[in-house]
């Protein structure tokens, strides 16, 4: 079984959030429904020195979607069974034939991946854009990212082109659900 | 807060289980100063059972495509939230079974109230590990446990309590209610010590929202304190009318005690929820 997974240049993420649009226009979500999220993590401040103002603010950006995880605490916490891990690539999907909107997924996820569709009344998340895999095409947030800070592949293949670092600064430990993300951390998310 | 439906379900579900073992303890006392103790327990093991189905029904507003329910039982063993429904479905049919059989056999069947009762124990288990193994700040915390029977203790007895009292008169209405403050105390001291806890605890941060109960908890800081004293009032109401010793018994007061209870209770969820919202 191939794991896929996806490299997130942190260095690179400007915060544009054009995969963020590329995704929500993809699968035409609803405003509030956002299946890849950018985190913004600022700190710091402007400081007055004698007669002058300096700043010492750092700020960087994480794009976050599904972390499509080894151990997704989304389905083993889904009562119905319609969370699901797909077998052929480790795609995490969720049946909309069984899925009872219970949301329970939200509360048991670290990455608030699980996003609710109150239309339908049930569970949608990220689907790693396996239609246009199946294409040959990109997933449409790795497609869309101007500064190329997306990235997306078997997961090996990923650590060893990109190497091993998945836990940074604003993200929960990935010791929780074993997360198949590579991440070239920002200089301020060490 | 958007979780009146699961409060309504975590409300009723451990208070109908408190209220079942109340009855079961308290039967036999029943049973040596009272001669008909069908007629006695027949009204509120019905009510109790109807409590509990309302609670279920309650639960059935959670959910988004409530056509999918019976789903919901497919992940028995691996979701804790499944296990909850399950538990919570066998405490229902027992609980009828013991209302239907106490009003068609007209026999009160003590082992099945006690099994029933145990059933429920296991359900408020398994409903309290539902939350605590969730990434929510603040719920994967014993304290969790202590908030979900705490409200079998303080809630239950007052629920049976006030449903006996209408069929009971002098000593056995005054021993009923003993007992029920007796419990009562139990409970409280249950959350107080589960509240205790909490405070001097700061939860790991397993979302990426980073969001903490600490600071989810500080516009209600105010209405944790309403809660306290309401049901401390509901305690002191109870206080009183055990330690009456008139024969005359102010039922209205019985009534108010369950009415603070119900309150206070209801305040505690509400807060419980605010967590996960």
């Amino acid at each position: 079984m191939v794991q896929l997974g996806f490299f997130i240049n942190n260095e690179y993420c400007n915060g544009c959030k054009a995969c963020v649009i590329a995704c929500k226009d993809k699968n035409d979500l609803e405003v509030g429904v956002n299946f890849r999220r950018v985190y913004e993590n600022s700190e710091g401040d402007y400081v007055e020195r004698d007669e002058a103002f300096i700043q010492n603010i750092q700020t960087f950006f994480t794009s976050i979607s599904c972390n499509h995880c080894e151990n997704p605490a989304c389905v083993k916490g889904c009562p119905t069974g319609a969370m699901h891990k797909r077998e052929e690539d480790g795609v995490v999907l969720v049946d909309q034939n069984k899925c009872v909107g219970c949301k329970y997924c939200i509360w048991n996820c670290p990455y608030g991946g699980p996003q609710y569709n109150e239309k339908i009344g049930k569970m949608t998340k990220c689907d790693f854009c396996i239609d246009l895999i199946d294409k040959g095409e990109n997933p449409a947030c790795v497609g869309a990212c101007p500064m190329r800070a997306l990235d997306y592949g078997p997961i090996d293949e990923l650590r060893k082109k990109y190497g091993n670092v998945r836990d940074i600064k604003g993200l929960p430990s990935s010791s929780i659900t074993e997360p198949n993300i590579v991440i070239n951390a920002n200089k301020y998310a060490k | 807060m958007h979780e009146w439906p699961l409060l309504i379900f975590t409300v009723l579900i451990p208070a109908s289980v408190g209220a079942i073992l109340f009855l079961w303890f308290t039967h036999g006392n029943i049973a040596k100063s009272n001669g008909d103790t069908i007629k006695i327990m027949k009204i509120p093991l019905l009510v109790i059972a109807i409590l509990s189905i309302i609670g279920l029904i309650g639960s059935f507003f959670h959910l988004g495509y409530p056509l999918n329910a019976l789903n919901a039982i497919r992940g028995f063993g691996r979701s804790w939230m499944s296990n909850e429904i399950v538990a919570t479905g066998a405490f229902i049919a027992l609980a009828c079974l013991t209302a239907g059989l106490t009003i068609v056999q007209k026999k009160i069947n003590p082992i099945l109230m006690l099994i029933t009762g145990l059933v429920g124990v296991i359900d408020i288990y398994c409903m309290a590990t539902a939350y605590a193994v969730t990434r929510v700040n603040g719920w994967n915390h014993l304290n969790t446990y202590f908030v979900f029977y705490g409200t079998a203790f303080s809630l239950g007895p007052i629920l049976a309590a006030s449903l006996l009292a209408p069929s009971l008169k002098g000593e056995a209405i005054q021993k009923v209610i003993k007992w029920a403050f007796a419990f009562s105390i139990i409970g409280i001291a249950v959350q107080l010590i589960g509240s205790a806890m909490f405070n001097a605890y700061i939860p790991e941060i397993q979302t990426i929202s980073g969001e903490t109960a600490a600071n989810k908890m500080v516009p209600y800081s105010g209405m944790i304190g309403v809660r306290w004293v309401i049901e401390i009032a509901g305690l002191l109401l109870l206080a009183y009318l055990s330690l009456n010793t008139k024969k005359n018994m102010k039922y209205a007061f019985i009534y108010a005690a369950l009415i603070f209870f119900v309150l206070a209770e209801g305040v505690s969820r509400y807060v419980f929820y605010v967590l996960g919202s």
